[in-house]
């Protein structure tokens, strides 16, 4: 028996953002500022410390603004609180002058 | 954490973001989906929760830090974008048998590992009637993937899941209630499972025959509403299980309840909500489990309303997140709380003068734990361990919690995260609860075309 073929569509949401390219990256981290931002997950009160050594072990010249300056990003509350958040964060970034962003741990 | 890096990135500043193996493919959707295509990511290779001090540092140095220099400086990490078809949305995307097309979407993760039903554009145009909007028009656009649902797209959905063209109008109100950022659809891919749901009240349950009473989430078209449901949040939300819908074990499909207010001594949901009894609406929720319900029995010395109030303070206990649940404010994890009663357990305390707003304020007063209990939870059960008194320096839990060890505190912020619904077999005695983070019940009216009448006679 031959089955019958059909045509189907596209369950699929259509895109609504256009893809926007990474910033530009520095060559090397010596003399930059870097700025460390922590969602309070994921035990980054121990991987921070330990990645600012390195950064200083290996890029003479690197300055540090740890997690401690900034508040943290969060999945708490409504959407319109994490925006505010997020708002004040990348302002102190800019703030502080940073020139590059560790962001973590987890998703 | 992924927003910290595309907001960063925004400024022209370079960012990485430092992932937990199994969250990478996460960061990079929510990345695309703010429209960040090459999210540099460093990814800690191991669970990094249950490792010692010194493991976490020599997992550093040996893995990770590498990683992130490569992805402030260089192009490492940054390759790939993630381009998933979405196709000319009103012409044919796939053509072939019906076991053909479900390889086919199953091989998409299009479907949701049942057979379904090929959204043909026949088929796909009979739900299209059931509205009176354009098959274009953009009627949400839902977080996480920021896709934009249509009839069109929704219609696809609901026949796959093996709805009825004349449930168009439930899915379209469902999807404005999942799209609402009151509803916050945007933090539903937790690795602790949220498996969202639909609750149906007003005129349309008995028109349309959907289940209120007994066994409701499995009979009548309910299964295939909640069905469409997972379908939506998958194929137009984005959320795809093992990529950034993590629920640990996996999630039961959505479900769709319906209130029995035929049977019910109290108002009805929708209308403690604000709309008219008259209204038809549907309601999303979430639910994190879904278990064995209880049944209160009266005794000589406690009557079956009594006892009910207990069982749920119990019920309330057993079935919710305790380490986060009693928090206030604005950086408070956000609650919703499910309680089915059968109607004999509703009429049994509305015999006893209780309203729905009686019900949840005894529950807020008397669900209790030991201070030691919840401590335990939110020093150990959760990534991010506080005692109780850093809970109250926070402004997370009000300065009441700051008692001795066996002393009983609040397990609610506060009533108005208690929902009540009237449902199940009318011939028992039973009730359940369940109970969500991240999500609140969203509803919206059922809009219905203006010949309603005549396509459901034609139907």
């Amino acid at each position: 028996m031959t089955e019958p073929e059909m045509a189907v569509i596209s369950p699929l949401g259509n895109e609504t953002i256009g893809a926007r390219t990474s910033a530009p990256r520095p060559d090397t981290l010596n003399g930059k500022t870097i700025c460390e931002m922590w969602n309070g997950d994921f035990k980054g009160n121990f991987t921070f410390p330990i990645i600012r050594e390195l950064l200083h072990e290996q890029f003479k010249d690197v300055r540090i603004v740890p997690y401690t300056a900034f508040p943290n990003s969060t999945i708490r509350g409504t959407p319109a609180h994490q925006r505010e958040v997020d708002s004040q964060m990348i302002a102190l970034a800019k703030a502080q002058g940073c020139d590059a962003v560790i962001a973590g741990n987890g998703g | 954490m992924v927003r910290s890096v595309v907001n960063a990135e925004r400024e022209n500043i370079p960012g990485v973001a430092v992932t937990i193996k199994g969250f990478s493919d996460a960061a990079r959707l929510a990345a695309k989906a703010d429209g960040l295509a090459n999210l540099a990511i460093a990814e800690y290779p191991v669970a990094i929760g249950i490792q010692a001090p010194e493991d976490i540092k020599e997992t550093v140095q040996r893995s990770l830090f590498a990683q992130i220099v490569d992805g402030l400086t260089g192009a490492a990490n940054r390759a790939g974008t993630e381009k998933e078809a979405t196709a000319n949305p009103d012409s044919a995307v796939f053509e072939g048998t019906l076991d053909a097309i479900n390889q086919h979407f199953a091989a998409n993760a299009w479907s949701d590992g049942l057979a379904i039903i090929p959204p043909t554009q026949e088929r796909v145009a009979a739900f299209l009637r059931f509205t009176d909007r354009r098959p274009d028009e953009i009627i949400s656009v839902l977080p996480q993937a920021n896709l934009a649902a249509t009839p069109l797209n929704i219609a696809a959905n609901g026949v796959m899941a093996g709805c009825r063209p004349e449930h168009m109008p439930i899915l379209i109100a469902a999807v404005q209630a999942i799209g609402d950022e009151h509803y916050n659809l945007g933090n539903i891919g937790t690795t602790g499972t949220l498996v969202p749901y639909l609750l149906i009240n007003g005129p349309i349950v008995a028109q349309l025959k959907i289940e209120s009473r007994g066994q409701l989430i499995s009979r009548g078209p309910n299964p295939s509403l909640g069905r469409a449901l997972g379908l939506i949040v998958r194929n137009i939300a984005g959320y795809r299980p093992g990529r950034n819908y993590l629920g640990t074990f996996g999630y039961q499909i959505p479900f769709a309840l319906a209130e029995n207010e035929a049977e019910s001594p109290w108002p009805p949901f929708h209308v403690e909500q604000g709309f008219d009894a008259a209204q038809s609406t549907v309601t999303a929720g979430g639910s994190m489990f879904w278990g064995y319900p209880p049944a209160p029995h009266s005794r000589p010395e406690k009557s079956g309303a009594q006892v009910t109030l207990e069982l749920l303070c119990r019920e309330i206990y057993k079935k919710t997140i305790l380490h986060c649940l009693p928090e206030q404010g604005p950086d408070a994890f956000r609650h919703m709380i499910t309680l089915l009663l059968t109607p004999p357990i509703a009429q049994s305390l509305a015999d006893e003068g209780y309203s729905k707003q009686d019900v949840r304020d005894y529950l807020y007063e008397n669900a209790r734990v030991t201070r030691r209990e919840l401590e335990w939870h939110t020093k150990f059960s959760f990534a991010q361990p506080m005692s109780i008194e850093e809970k109250v320096e926070k402004g997370l839990f009000p300065t009441a919690y700051l008692v001795g060890p066996d002393e009983m505190v609040r397990l609610l912020p506060s009533p108005d995260i208690l929902h009540l619904i009237v449902c199940g077999e009318p011939g028992r005695n039973r009730l359940m609860g369940f109970h969500s983070v991240y999500v609140k019940p969203t509803s919206k009216e059922i809009e219905l075309p203006r010949n309603w009448e005549r396509l459901l006679s034609e139907g």
